[in-house]
């Protein structure tokens, strides 16, 4: 448990919120490059600013002030031709990585972008989406930094066909072995969590030990300020960040990024326009409709009852907390420790900002692109071997990719 | 499962005044005994376990604040799809599935817990400190 103060203090990240700062240090997911096919105003809603992104005099993109009433609903999208924009607002430099577009909204110059696999890969292994959830945007980071959960929302009380899930998380075989990886998931969930603190933010590691003198290694990332970088498939990688829409609103914006084959775009926009509305990227299945629950389904096939959708099942737990989850009331366990040590991480930061300094990750004294991987992935090995196994897995995957993916 | 949500009616009894009713007990005849119920701003989920008993308990679950009224009925309790913990029909968490195996943690754990009576085809909770008042009689609603 933690008292209101501290919890606002985490959570809050309007222009004066001291959180609100940390993040303005950092390049933000403002919008999809594929959102330009709304017109040449574009609408973005980010930490509490009413922005749109639009082409200056220069011919550059740039994210400019938008005219806005203030019962305007978190993520609305008005038409371009509506758009009116504010002069006498704050004009925020962007950059294109791989179809989604990044702003800098904070003071001084914008920092280099770190040299992760989503930022160096190819376009054609690179895929972008967005959806948006209803809350606030750490318990949307939270979920993606704990790893025992996905041996309880995202159970399957039977295994698919893996073979059927290409752009899926957790459908494929774990690792090199011919066991789906929601059989791991569900026969081992008490896994040993390791939380290291790294230059971008964590590495967590989390081991579930077999019956058979082997560990099943399962590696993602907490990248600093609000991203998660873990692995998908054994070909791609998920790097996601929570981005404020305002303190009760998000977007979750995703770069797949593939090692060995060009992502194939179609398919996945296919399978998440299927999810999702537009031009608000808003999911189908939501607090209003109860998800779609069906507790014959949680009897039977799935442990919420809410379809094969994991993202559906995160959404529902995070949203389910209330707009902003009220950390007066919980109780951490062992299975959080990564979110006690981001949390502390969180904390030195806002501490830092506030007392003018930038000793903050990837920023100060550090230089972004020497900052390469994370490694993400999931390897099984003998248990004694775990750690050399799965830095093995990794080099083995990246000395056999066509990009330049060395680390 | 969720429904809309009721105002609960004050329990017109001289000697029970502070016991309301929260729901019908036909509300509960479906294959999964769970709903929602607000009292007093306090918000609530009311199921009837393997036992035929009923629970009333805080509706977030304690661990991180996950929505126990999606839960699974099952094992003689409700269990938060989170992460795994166990509730009975006390709000006593029994059990914490993705805890070390030696954690005694879940003891310590225990949801607001609201006393529930059935009467005549209504579901009453206590509300007040303490102990209940004395359950309301058969037919005092009448």
């Amino acid at each position: 448990m933690i008292s209101q103060d501290l919890n606002d203090r985490i959570t809050r990240i309007g222009p004066k919120a001291p959180a609100g700062a940390v993040l303005r240090r950092y390049w933000q997911p403002a919008a999809l490059a594929e959102e330009l096919a709304h017109g040449d105003h574009v609408p973005v809603n980010l930490l509490g600013e009413r922005l749109v992104l639009l082409r200056d005099d220069d011919g550059d993109l740039v994210l400019a002030t938008r005219i806005a009433s203030t019962d305007e609903p978190p993520a609305f999208y008005p038409d371009a031709k509506d758009i009116e924009i504010d002069k006498s607002g704050p004009v925020y430099p962007v950059e294109n990585r791989k179809g989604l577009f990044f702003a800098y909204m904070g003071s001084g110059t914008p920092p280099e972008f770190p040299n992760f696999d989503c930022f160096r890969a190819p376009d054609s292994h690179v895929f972008a989406f967005k959806g948006l959830w209803e809350c606030n945007w750490l318990q949307a980071l939270e979920i993606g930094i704990d790893p025992a959960h996905a041996s309880f929302l995202h159970r399957f009380l039977e295994d698919e066909d893996t073979s059927e899930g290409y752009g899926k998380q957790f459908r494929d075989k774990a690792a090199d072995t011919n066991i789906p990886m929601t059989q791991i998931l569900r026969e081992y969930p008490r896994p040993s969590i390791e939380v290291e603190e790294t230059d971008f933010g964590l590495k967590i590691t989390a081991l579930r030990a077999l019956d058979n003198g082997q560990t099943h290694v399962r590696v993602t990332n907490q990248i600093f300020p609000e991203a998660i970088c873990i692995p998908m498939s054994r070909e791609m990688t998920i790097t996601q960040w929570h981005v404020p829409i305002d303190d009760e609103t998000c977007y979750w914006y995703t770069m797949f990024t593939s090692f060995q084959n060009p992502v194939n775009k179609d398919l996945m926009r296919e399978q998440r326009l299927k999810e999702h509305r537009l031009p608000d990227y808003a999911p189908l299945k939501n607090r209003t409709n109860d998800y779609h629950f069906d507790p014959a389904e949680q009897a039977t096939t799935t442990y919420t009852g809410m379809g094969l959708d994991i993202n559906v099942h995160d959404q529902w737990a995070v949203e389910g907390m209330g707009s902003i989850q009220d950390r007066t009331q919980e109780h951490l366990g062992r299975s959080d420790a990564a979110i006690i040590r981001y949390r502390r991480m969180l904390r030195a930061a806002i501490s830092a900002v506030e007392d003018g300094g930038d000793d903050l990750p990837m920023r100060g004294a550090m230089t972004p692109s020497e900052i390469v991987g994370p490694l993400s992935n999931d390897a099984i090995a003998d248990s004694a071997d775990w750690l050399n196994a799965s830095q093995q897995a990794d080099m083995a995957r990246r000395a056999e990719c066509p990009w330049d993916a060395t680390v | 499962m969720p429904r809309t949500e009721n105002t609960p009616q004050i329990y017109l009894s001289e000697d029970a005044a502070h016991w309301v009713v929260v729901a019908k007990g036909a509300e509960l005849d479906i294959p999964r005994p769970v709903i929602p119920v607000t009292l007093h701003g306090q918000r609530l989920v009311l199921f009837r376990d393997d036992e035929g008993k009923l629970g009333l308990i805080g509706r977030n679950c304690p661990h991180r604040g996950a929505d126990l009224c999606f839960g699974r009925l099952e094992d003689n309790g409700l269990r938060c799809p989170f992460h795994g913990w166990h509730f009975d029909r006390n709000g006593q968490c029994v059990e914490q599935p993705a805890e070390p195996e030696d954690s005694m943690m879940y003891q310590q754990i225990k949801v607001p817990m609201i006393p529930v009576v059935e009467r005549d085809g209504e579901i009453l909770a206590y509300i007040g400190e303490g102990t209940p008042a004395p359950e309301p009689k058969e037919g005092a609603t009448k």
